[in-house]
C-alpha cells in the first residue's frame, strides 16, 4: 500500500506539466505590435504615415552622389571626395558607396507604402476620409520613390505589393511611368487639402496635401515630355496641374517668401514655400538616424577655413554665370572665416578649394554666425523637395511648350525672378529660348537641391552641353557623357541592389 | 497519527540519551597518516553523530572529546578517502588514510545525474577549480580558456566585465546562438551569463561536448554544456577561506602614429592644397591622444567563505567583492555578492538542499564601445596637430579630421551606468523511495534585474543635453522532475533516468530618456527637468516542455551502453513545428577491465568511446516567425517624438528548429598506475535546417527572414595529455597539453550559394566585408584583393596609386571584385599548463594558443585610409609612401586622385597568436609559523607576452558581437585586454 503511493506521487509530479502542456507553448506578444492588430483605428493609421515620413527622410538627410553629373555642384578630387568626384567626372561604377543611400531608402519607402495600399481599407474603426487620407499619402510617396528612382537609374525594379520576389526583374521606364502617375491620380483625390496635429505644424502641412499631389504630377509630366519618354503631350498636362495648384495656393496656403534667403533659416523650417519636404529635429530626446538632417550644418561648408565636409562645392562657371541679386547671395557663401577667425575674413577666391561654397542648408541651432563654427554634426534643417517656385517654373515652362509663351508663363517666372532681383524675362521670346530661360532660371533657383539641376540637364538632354563649360580648374573629366547617346545620363545600379 | 506519536516518543528517547551520556564524555587521542606514512596536517576528525570535530595539527596528531554515546570517527582529509573508525573502548589511534584510486573514480555530473569518469561513455571533460587555483580570475570564462581541449575561448571586450565568446567544437549556426548551455547546480542559465557567477564558488565545470553527453539537453544542447557545480560544505570544524589578490594593468601595446609634422605634411599631400600652411611648427608639439585614452589601472579582489558541517546539515557561505578599472579612462566595473549553499538531510529518506546567489554589478561606461566613432578609432585617427582644449576648461571639440568628436573629450565627460541584480536560486529535494528508486525535484529561478542611466551634458550633445533611465528584468523559472532507479543484477548495471522539465522566461524593459536638460546639477536623477521626453517599454516571453529518458547501462564492468531521448516543445515555433525529438546512442568498453589488456602490464586504464546523438538549437527569438511590426519614431520637425510602426519581417511560420547530428570516437589511457592519461577524441557534427536569416534585397525593402535552409560541418580532432614527468619528495612537475582542430565548413545554402552579412561601419566600410559562402568556413572575409601600388602610369591610374585586381574584368575596381579572402575562425586552438613545486614554492606557467584565423583591422584601416569619417591618415607606416624615389613601398602615395579601398585584402592581417597566459610564483607558509593559519602568497602575471603578426592592440579583441560566427573578427576600435602583474594572498583558517 505505502509503495503504491510513493509511486502515484511520482507519477503525479511527472505529469503535472503535460497536462496544461498546450497553453504553455503559445505566444503572446503582448508588447509588440502584430499585422493582425494593426490597421484597425485612425491612431494606427496615422502611425503608419509616420513610419512612412521616416523612411523618406532617410534618403534625403544627407548628400547624395547620383546627381554630382550636374553643372551645379562639383567634388574636389580627393581622399574622401571619390566617391562623389567619380560622379562628377563621370566615373561612377556600381560599387559607388554614395548613392546606395537613395535606392534603399526609396525602397524602404515602396514597401512601407505597398503595405500600407494593401491595408488602409481595413481600417473599419477610422473614418472613410481617415482611410482615404492614409492611402493618398501612401500612393504620393511611392510615386515620389519611383520618380527619384527611375530619373536616378532608369529601368529599375518595381514592386507594387508587399511579396518577396528573388531577382525581381526591372520594369520599363514607360511602365514606371504609368505608376507613379496612376499613384498621383489617386494621391490628388484621396489626399486632404489640409492635415491637422501633428502632421501640421505652424500651419504648415508636414504631410502631402492635395495641393503637393497636383505639384508633384506637373513635375512628373514635365519630366514624361523629355528625355527619355519625349512624351510632348504631357506638357499640356503638366502645365494645367501646375495651374491648378497655382489657382488654389490658397486653399493649400503656398506662398513665396518675400526673401529668398528666408528659406533657410532654421527658424522658418516650417514655411509656406513648402510644396512638400522632408522634415527633421535632431534635438529629440532619443537618437535616431533618420530624424536628424545631415545636410546642416556641414557638408557645404568649407573644410580648411571653416571646419565643415566639403562633400560638395559650387561649380565655378555655374557660379559665375549665377545673376547677381539677393537670391545668389542667399545661395553661396561670400565671406570665409579662416580657421573661424572673424578678423580674417577672404573671399572665395582666396579659400584653399578656390571655390564658392554653397550657404543653403548652412542655419541650425548649432551654428554659430559670428565664428561660422558648427558645434554638431548634424541639424535640424528642412529638406525641401517641392518649393512653390518649382510649381511656377514648372508651370511657365510646361505652358510655353504646350501653348507658347503666353502672358501667363511670363508671370510665373517674373515671381521668381523678382524675388531674386532680377528683371522679367525679355519679352517675346522663341518657345525654345523661352524654354531655355527657365530651364537656367530653374537651375539657379535651386542649385545645390538633390539633383533639380541634373534632372534638368538630363531630361533636357544638355548634359554634355553644361559640362562643356566647365571651368578649367576643376577636376578634369575622366569620361564624357553624351547628350546623343545619352551615356552616363543613368547612375549605375548598385551591386548590392 | 502513529507516525506522530512514533516521532514523539524518538524525540523524548534522544534527550534522556542524550542527558545520561553527556556525564560519560570521555578524550581520546590520535595520529593520522596518509598513504607515505607521512603525518597529515589539517584532516578533520568528527565523532559521528555529535557535533564535536578537530582538525590534526601539524604532526598529525589530534585530541577530541567523545560523548558517551559516540561510536564512531570519521576522518577525512582532501585527495583521500574518507576513513570511518569505531570507537569501541579505546582511547588512542593511529589512523592511515588511503588516496584515492586515481581521477578515474571522480563522480561526473552528467545531465541530471551523476556517473563515475570510468563509466562514461560520452566526450566529457571535467575542469576542476584546482586547475587555476594559481591564476588569478574574476570571471569563469577566463579559467576555461586554455584549459579544455576543444573549448575555444576568446576575450572579445577588454573593458571590466566585458564580452568572452565561448566555443565548443567550432560554431554550428550562422543566426542563432553558438554558446554553449551553462547548468550552475542544475538550473540552466537564461536571464544571466556565465560572468555573472562569482568564479570562486565553482568547485568544477564539466564540459559535455558531443551529442551523446548533450542530447539530454535536446534543444539546448547543440553548441555543448557546461555543468557548473558549486561548492558543498563539509563535515567538520568551520574551515575559513580568505583570498584576495590586486593587480596592476597597462595597455598591451600602442599603434605607431605620425609625428604631427608628418600628419601635416601628409595632410597637405592628401588635400592636393596646403591645409596646414607651416607643417615645421607643429615640431615638437601635438598631441597623443592614444595615451590620453589608455592609462594604468588597477583591479581589486576580495574572497571570504565559510565551510562547514554539522550531522545532517552542510554549509558553504561566501562572499566577494571586486573592483576593476579598465585601461580606458574613466571605465570601471564593481561587483560584489554573497551565496550561501546549505544541505539539509531532513530524514533517512528526504535530503534538502538550498542554493543561493545574488550580486550586485555596478558598470561605469564599459558599455558598447562598437559604433565606429569609439574613444579608440578616434584617439588613433584624430590629429596629432589638434590641441586637446580650445582655451582652459573648454574641449577643442572638432577637429581637422576625423569628423568624430574630441576622444578625450567623449570619454571623459561620458557617464553612462549599468547596475545589474543578478541571482541563481535553487531548492532541491532528493526523496529515496527505495534504496533503488530516487526522486529528484529542483526548483530554480535566475534573474537579471537592471538598471541604466546616463547623462549627456553640454559636452557630448551641445546645446541640447539630456538624461535618461531604462530598467529591464529577465526571470527564468525551471522546474525539473527526475526519476531515477538503480539496480545491479550480478553482472549487470542498470541506471535509468526520466525527466520532465518546464522552463520559462520572463522579459520587460522600460526606458525614459529626455533631451532639452533644463540642469545638469540632479545628474540622471531627475528626468522630469527634461523639456522634452520619450517612454518605451517591450516585453517577451518563451517556454519550454521537456521530457527525458535515458538508460545507462553496463555488463561486468567491460561493455558500456547508453541511449537516451529528449522531446521538447518551444514556444518559438508555430503549430506542428512546436515539437522535437533528440535520441542519442553511445557505447564503451573498458579494454583495461579485459585479460589480455591487464596482462600487458602498460594500461592503468584503456577505455575506447563512440557515440551518436542529435541535438537542437531554437536559439532565435521569442516571436521571430510572427512577422511583428517595426517600431519607429518620427518628429513631424518638432523636439518630441511619435510612434509608428512600418511592416516588418514576413511572418514564418514553418520555420522549425535547427537540429545537429553529431558522432563522436574516443579513447581514454591511462598509464603508470594513472601518473600519464591521455584523451583523444574525433567528432563529425552536421547541423542541417539552419535557421538563416535571409537577407530580402533592398528593391524590396531590406531586412530579412527566417528560412530553415542550409548546412554547416564541423569536424575535428581533440587530444590531451596530463602527467607529472617528475615528482619527489621536494620537487614535482605537473604538466597538461591540450589541443583541438576543428574544421568548420559551409555545407549548403539552399538555392544560394553565398549569402552577404550587412556591412559595418559606415561612413568607413560602405559594403558586407563578410559573407556565409558555400565550401567557406564561416566568418569567411570577402575583399577587393590589394596588390600594392602601381609603379608607372596606366590608364586613369598614375604611378603611386593603390593598386587592386579588377577580379570582375570590367575595367574598373568595385565591391563587384571582392573574393573570399580568409576566415575569422581559428583552425587550431591550444593550452600547455605546467605547475612545479619545489617545497613550499609553486611555480605556474601556462601558454595558449589559437591559429589560422583573419582579423579584418578596420581601427587600423582608418589611420591608414582616406574615408568619408577620416580623411587624413595617421598611421606611422603610411608616412612611407610610395614616391618616384621610394618606389619600394607599398602604401599609395596620399596624393593619389583614385580611390583606396578600405574593403581591401590590404587590411586583413594574421589573428594567430601565441600568448603567455599566466605565470604565477607562490609560497605557502605553514601552520607552524602563524599558528592557527595557513598562508599562501602569490606574485602573477596575465598576458605578459604575446606572438602574433597581428598588428592591432590584441588579437583577441573585436567589435563584432561574442554571439555571432558570421560576423566575426571586425576589429573596429575594439576594447583590448591589459596585461597585468597581480599580488595575491590566500588565508586558510
Amino acid at each position: 500500500m505505502k509503495r503504491i503511493l510513493q509511486y502515484s506521487i511520482c507519477i503525479l509530479t511527472l505529469g503535472i506539466m503535460g497536462t496544461a502542456c498546450k497553453k504553455y507553448l503559445e505566444e503572446t506578444p503582448k508588447g509588440s505590435i502584430t499585422p493582425v492588430s494593426f490597421y484597425k483605428t485612425a491612431s494606427d493609421l496615422q502611425m503608419a504615415e509616420a513610419a512612412l515620413a521616416i523612411q523618406l527622410n532617410g534618403a534625403f538627410n544627407q548628400v547624395g552622389s547620383a546627381y554630382y553629373g550636374g553643372d551645379d555642384i562639383v567634388s574636389k578630387r580627393s581622399g574622401n571626395k571619390i566617391d562623389m568626384s567619380d560622379f562628377d567626372v563621370f566615373n561612377a561604377n556600381s560599387s559607388n558607396s554614395r548613392m546606395t543611400n537613395w535606392w534603399n531608402y526609396f525602397y524602404a519607402t515602396v514597401k512601407s507604402a505597398n503595405s500600407l495600399l494593401v491595408h488602409y481599407n481595413d481600417a473599419t474603426q477610422a473614418t472613410q476620409d481617415q482611410r482615404n487620407n492614409a492611402g493618398g499619402y501612401a500612393y504620393f510617396m511611392r510615386a515620389t520613390s519611383y520618380f527619384y528612382l527611375t530619373r536616378t537609374w532608369g529601368e529599375v525594379p518595381m514592386p507594387t505589393e508587399t511579396t518577396i520576389v528573388d531577382n525581381r526583374p526591372n520594369a520599363k521606364v514607360q511602365d514606371i511611368y504609368t505608376l507613379i502617375v496612376a499613384d498621383l491620380q489617386k494621391a490628388e483625390t484621396m489626399l486632404p487639402d489640409h492635415w491637422s496635429a501633428p502632421a501640421k505644424q505652424s500651419g504648415v502641412d508636414i504631410f502631402p496635401t492635395k495641393g503637393s499631389a497636383k505639384a508633384l504630377l506637373a513635375n512628373v509630366y514635365l519630366t514624361m515630355a523629355g528625355w527619355p519618354l519625349k512624351q510632348t503631350d504631357k506638357y499640356a498636362l503638366a502645365a494645367a496641374k501646375a495651374k491648378e495648384v497655382i489657382d488654389g495656393k490658397a486653399t493649400w496656403g503656398y506662398s513665396l517668401l518675400t526673401n529668398f534667403a528666408d528659406i533657410w533659416k532654421i527658424g522658418n523650417r516650417f514655411n509656406t514655400e513648402a510644396v512638400f519636404a522632408c522634415y527633421y529635429n535632431n534635438q529629440i530626446p532619443t537618437y535616431s538616424w533618420e530624424n536628424g538632417n545631415m545636410m546642416s550644418p556641414n557638408p557645404y561648408a568649407p573644410d580648411y577655413e571653416e571646419g565643415g565636409w566639403e562633400d560638395g562645392m559650387g561649380d565655378i562657371s555655374f557660379y559665375n554665370s549665377f545673376p547677381t541679386g539677393p537670391r545668389k547671395d542667399a545661395t553661396y557663401q561670400k565671406d570665409y572665416f579662416v580657421k573661424n577667425d572673424p578678423n580674417n575674413v577672404v573671399d572665395w577666391q582666396h579659400t584653399l578649394q578656390k571655390h564658392p561654397y554653397f550657404l543653403k542648408y548652412r542655419d541650425d541651432f548649432s551654428y554659430d554666425w559670428s565664428t561660422h563654427k558648427a558645434g554638431n554634426w548634424w541639424g535640424s534643417a528642412t529638406s525641401f523637395l517641392i518649393r512653390y517656385s518649382e510649381v511656377l517654373l514648372t508651370y511657365a515652362e510646361a505652358q510655353a511648350m504646350s501653348s507658347g509663351p503666353d502672358a501667363s508663363a511670363y508671370d510665373a517666372v517674373r515671381q521668381v525672378r523678382s524675388r531674386a532681383g532680377l528683371p522679367p524675362l525679355s519679352a517675346g521670346l522663341s518657345q525654345a529660348d523661352f524654354r531655355d530661360s527657365v530651364v537656367a532660371e530653374r537651375g539657379w533657383e535651386f542649385a545645390g537641391e538633390f539633383g533639380v539641376r541634373w534632372f534638368d540637364l538630363v531630361r533636357t538632354e544638355t548634359v554634355q552641353k553644361a559640362n562643356a563649360n566647365r571651368d578649367a580648374s576643376e577636376a578634369s573629366l575622366i569620361n564624357q557623357p553624351s547628350d546623343a547617346n545619352h551615356t552616363y545620363y543613368w547612375a549605375p545600379v548598385p551591386v548590392i541592389k | 497519527m502513529a507516525i506522530l506519536e512514533k516521532k514523539v516518543i524518538l524525540i523524548l528517547a534522544g534527550i534522556v540519551l542524550s542527558v545520561l551520556t553527556f556525564a560519560q564524555t570521555r578524550k581520546i587521542t590520535g595520529k593520522v597518516t596518509g598513504p607515505d606514512q607521512s603525518p597529515l596536517e589539517g584532516a578533520t576528525v568528527v565523532v559521528k553523530g555529535s557535533g564535536n570535530a578537530t582538525t590534526t595539527l601539524k604532526d598529525g596528531t589530534f585530541a577530541i572529546e567523545v560523548p558517551g554515546g559516540g561510536k564512531t570517527l570519521v576522518v577525512t582529509y582532501a585527495g583521500m578517502e574518507d576513513l570511518e573508525i569505531p570507537v569501541s573502548g579505546r582511547t588512542d589511534f593511529q589512523i592511515h588514510l588511503k588516496g584515492k584510486g586515481s581521477q578515474l573514480d571522480d563522480v561526473v555530473v552528467i545531465g541530471y545525474g551523476t556517473q563515475k569518469r570510468r563509466d562514461l561513455t560520452g566526450a566529457i571533460a571535467t575542469l576542476s577549480s584546482k586547475a587555476y587555483k594559481d591564476q588569478p580570475v574574476i570571471n569563469a570564462s577566463s579559467a576555461l580558456q586554455g584549459r579544455v581541449a576543444g573549448v575555444a575561448v576568446t576575450n572579445n571586450s577588454g573593458a571590466p566585465g566585458g564580452a568572452v565568446k565561448i566555443r565548443i567544437r567550432g560554431a554550428n549556426s550562422i543566426n542563432a546562438n553558438n554558446d554553449p548551455l551553462y547548468v550552475v547546480d542544475g538550473v540552466a542559465l537564461s536571464s544571466i551569463g556565465l560572468s555573472d557567477l562569482n568564479v570562486n564558488d565553482i568547485e568544477s565545470m564539466e564540459v559535455l561536448k558531443d551529442a551523446s553527453a548533450t542530447a539530454v539537453y535536446g534543444s539546448r544542447g547543440a553548441n555543448g554544456v557546461v555543468i557548473i557545480t558549486t561548492k558543498t560544505g563539509v563535515s567538520g570544524v568551520p574551515r575559513v577561506d580568505y583570498n584576495g589578490f590586486v593587480s596592476f594593468n597597462k595597455p598591451m601595446k600602442k599603434y605607431q602614429l605620425m609625428d604631427p609634422v608628418t600628419y601635416a605634411k601628409t595632410a597637405n599631400l592628401t588635400a592636393g592644397a596646403s591645409v596646414f600652411p607651416d607643417p615645421q611648427s607643429f615640431a615638437g608639439k601635438g598631441t597623443d591622444w592614444q595615451s590620453l585614452i589608455f592609462d594604468n589601472s588597477t583591479t581589486q579582489s576580495h574572497q571570504l567563505s565559510v565551510a562547514g558541517g554539522k550531522e545532517g546539515t552542510r554549509y558553504y557561505i561566501s562572499g566577494f567583492y571586486t573592483d576593476q578599472s579598465g585601461i580606458l579612462v574613466n571605465s570601471h566595473q564593481k561587483r560584489f555578492g554573497i551565496r550561501s549553499n546549505l544541505d539539509l538531510k531532513l530524514t533517512s529518506r528526504i535530503d534538502f538542499g538550498l542554493n543561493f546567489y545574488v550580486a550586485r554589478i555596478n558598470s561605469h561606461n564599459n558599455g558598447d564601445m562598437g559604433s565606429k566613432g569609439n574613444p579608440v578609432t578616434s584617439a588613433l585617427t584624430w590629429a596629432p596637430t589638434e590641441p586637446v582644449y580650445d582655451a582652459p576648461g573648454q574641449y577643442n571639440r572638432f577637429g581637422i579630421s576625423p569628423i568624430w568628436s574630441n576622444p578625450y573629450m567623449t570619454i571623459k565627460e561620458r557617464n553612462s551606468d549599468n547596475f545589474s541584480n543578478v541571482g541563481v536560486f535553487n531548492g532541491k529535494l532528493r526523496y529515496t523511495i527505495t534504496d533503488w528508486l530516487t526522486l529528484t525535484v529542483n526548483a530554480g529561478l535566475d534573474m537579471n534585474i537592471s538598471k541604466s542611466a546616463y547623462l549627456n551634458n553640454d559636452w557630448i550633445s551641445q546645446g541640447n543635453p539630456g538624461s535618461g533611465q531604462g530598467s529591464s528584468e529577465s526571470y527564468t523559472f525551471q522546474n525539473s522532475n527526475i526519476l531515477t532507479f538503480h539496480k545491479t543484477f550480478d553482472r549487470h548495471d542498470l541506471t535509468a533516468t526520466a525527466l520532465v522539465e518546464a522552463t520559462s522566461n520572463k522579459y520587460n524593459t522600460f526606458s525614459a530618456s529626455g533631451s532639452g536638460l533644463t540642469s545638469l546639477s540632479n545628474g540622471y536623477y531627475n528626468l522630469g527637468l527634461n523639456t522634452s521626453k520619450a517612454i518605451s517599454s517591450g516585453y517577451s516571453n518563451w517556454s519550454l516542455l521537456s521530457y527525458m529518458g535515458r538508460i545507462a547501462y553496463s555488463y561486468n564492468n567491460k561493455y558500456l551502453l547508453t541511449a537516451t531521448i529528449r522531446r521538447d516543445g518551444s514556444s518559438k515555433f508555430q503549430g506542428n513545428n512546436k515539437w522535437s525529438s533528440f535520441p542519442s546512442f553511445s557505447a564503451g568498453w573498458k579494454l583495461s577491465n579485459e585479460q589480455f589488456i591487464q596482462e600487458m602490464g602498460v594500461f592503468s586504464n584503456l577505455k575506447l568511446r563512440a557515440g551518436w546523438g542529435v541535438t537542437g538549437n531554437q536559439a532565435i527569438g521569442p516571436y521571430s516567425t510572427l512577422g511583428l511590426l517595426n517600431g519607429v519614431i518620427y518628429s513631424y520637425g518638432t523636439g518630441t517624438v511619435s510612434q509608428g510602426y512600418t511592416l516588418g519581417n514576413p511572418a514564418t511560420p514553418d520555420v522549425k528548429w535547427e537540429t545537429s547530428r553529431q558522432t563522436d570516437v574516443g579513447v581514454d589511457a591511462g598509464f603508470l598506475n594513472g601518473r600519464l592519461n591521455i584523451s583523444a577524441d574525433y567528432y563529425n557534427k552536421n547541423t542541417s535546417d539552419l535557421l538563416l536569416f535571409t537577407r530580402i534585397s533592398n528593391y524590396d525593402g531590406g531586412g530579412s527572414y527566417l528560412k530553415n535552409i542550409g548546412k554547416v560541418n564541423n569536424k575535428g580532432w581533440e587530444f590531451m595529455i596530463e602527467g607529472t614527468p617528475y615528482k619527489d619528495g621536494n620537487f614535482t612537475w605537473s604538466t597538461g597539453f591540450n589541443a583541438a582542430f576543428n574544421q568548420n565548413k559551409v555545407i549548403d545554402l539552399g538555392k544560394d550559394s553565398m549569402l552577404q552579412r550587412t556591412a559595418i561601419g559606415g561612413g568607413l566600410i560602405s559594403a558586407p566585408i563578410q559573407v556565409v559562402k558555400v565550401g567557406q568556413p564561416m566568418g569567411a572575409f570577402y575583399l577587393i584583393p590589394w596588390e600594392g601600388v602601381y609603379q608607372a602610369d596606366k590608364g586613369i591610374y598614375k604611378a603611386g596609386d593603390a593598386k587592386y585586381r579588377d577580379v570582375s574584368g570590367n575595367g574598373s575596381v568595385g565591391f563587384e571584385d571582392r573574393v573570399i579572402s580568409g576566415s575569422a575562425t581559428p583552425k587550431f586552438t591550444w593550452g600547455f599548463n605546467n605547475n612545479f613545486s619545489y617545497k613550499n614554492f609553486e611555480l605556474n606557467i601556462f601558454i595558449q594558443g589559437s591559429h589560422g584565423n583573419k582579423i579584418f583591422n578596420a581601427t587600423y584601416a582608418a589611420t591608414a585610409v582616406p574615408t568619408s569619417d577620416v580623411k587624413f591618415i595617421n598611421l606611422a607606416d603610411a608616412a612611407n609612401y610610395w614616391t618616384s624615389s621610394n618606389t619600394g613601398s607599398t602604401w599609395a602615395n596620399p596624393g593619389s586622385k583614385n580611390k583606396s579601398w578600405v574593403e581591401s585584402t590590404q587590411f586583413l592581417q594574421d589573428g594567430s597568436y601565441v600568448r603567455l597566459k599566466n605565470v604565477s610564483l607562490s609560497y605557502t607558509l605553514g601552520r607552524s609559523l602563524l599558528k592557527l593559519v595557513s598562508a599562501k602568497i602569490y606574485v602573477s602575471a596575465q598576458n605578459i607576452a604575446t606572438i602574433t603578426k597581428y598588428k592591432g592592440f590584441d588579437p583577441e579583441a573585436t567589435t563584432t558581437s561574442a554571439g555571432s560566427d558570421v560576423d566575426g573578427a571586425i576589429d573596429l576600435g575594439a576594447y583590448p585586454s591589459p596585461k597585468t602583474i597581480t599580488v595575491g594572498l590566500q588565508l586558510k583558517f
